[in-house]
């Protein structure tokens, strides 16, 4: 089953994926991170995140690009955050894909759907603070709501998170969280 | 009329091409998109949005969930958007929010 959660910074959806995750009690657990390490801001957040899961069993696999490298357990949980960034990766790091980004982000979701008997997609919800930009930032707008229209055309259940409380898009039962 | 909001590249105009089942040169007459735009600097909102009432389907992309802008101009083109998206779902006998692709209604009945 796909299920994509899709908010706002800060808006809790780290915590709702995860605990969709914890509600589906299937093992083993897999948490696909896709944030460098950067800088100290990066890292930070990327403790506050790992300190977030201690408890929950989570393997964590990194994958900064090339998501159709990830191979993960046979019929496990696996819980990716975020799009938001994978996105960035593909398009500005030296290692993405660049113009081929959309391409490879949804063969690399397509290679690891099968993989998986829960996948749990996190994204941003970026799109409603503007309609006028250009260069860099419209690209990486247009691809990352793609990718997030794509994801939600397959995913069962699609939820958007605000304030803390899940928002229902499509095929959430109503005691999924 | 239909209204049609929700964030930019959401899908509204796929949406709405869908709804009104109409080719692009058909489409072009019975809708109108980007209307955000043209609230900015107009001196009477209530007559644009009469007149954009006119259509079959209007579309606005939500704009007004940033920070507020620095730029005085961009602030009140922010305001008069929101306002504008306001008059159009009043006028409007459905209003639907396109997220991701997926319209969730908010007001009336799809038709």
């Amino acid at each position: 089953m796909l299920t994509l959660v899709v908010g706002a910074a800060a808006s809790g959806k780290s915590a709702c994926a995860e605990s969709l995750v914890l509600r589906s009690s299937v093992w083993p657990r897999v948490y696909i991170a896709t944030m460098e390490p950067l800088d100290s801001e990066c890292r930070a957040r990327i403790q506050r995140h790992r300190t977030m899961r201690a408890d929950s069993g989570f393997e964590t696999v990194e994958c900064y690009t090339g998501l159709s490298a990830v191979k993960v357990p046979y019929g496990c949980a696996a819980l990716l955050e975020c799009m938001g960034n994978l996105c960035a990766n593909e398009l500005y790091s030296p290692h993405g894909s660049g113009d081929g980004a959309e391409e490879a982000v949804l063969r690399g979701i397509d290679r690891l759907l099968p993989q998986c008997r829960e996948l749990v997609i996190v994204s941003n919800e970026v799109f409603s603070g503007g309609s006028r930009f250009e260069g860099d930032t419209i690209r990486y707008l247009r691809l990352l709501a793609s990718i997030n229209r794509e994801l939600a055309a397959r995913a069962d259940q699609v939820w958007e998170i605000v304030c803390g409380l899940p928002v229902c898009h499509k095929g959430g039962a109503g005691d999924a969280f | 009329m239909i209204f049609i909001t929700g964030p930019l590249f959401s899908g509204k105009r796929a949406f709405a091409r869908m709804l009104l089942d109409c080719g692009e040169e058909s489409f072009a007459a019975r809708a109108v998109w980007d209307v955000q735009d043209l609230a900015a600097g107009c001196e009477d909102l209530e007559a644009l949005a009469e007149a954009l009432s006119e259509k079959d389907a209007v579309i606005a992309t939500e704009i007004g969930g940033g920070v507020v802008p620095m730029d005085p101009a961009e602030r009140s083109a922010r305001e008069a958007a929101g306002r504008l998206s306001c008059l159009l779902a009043q006028r409007a006998e459905t209003v639907v929010r396109v997220f991701c692709g997926i319209p969730a209604v908010l007001k009336g009945t799809l038709p």
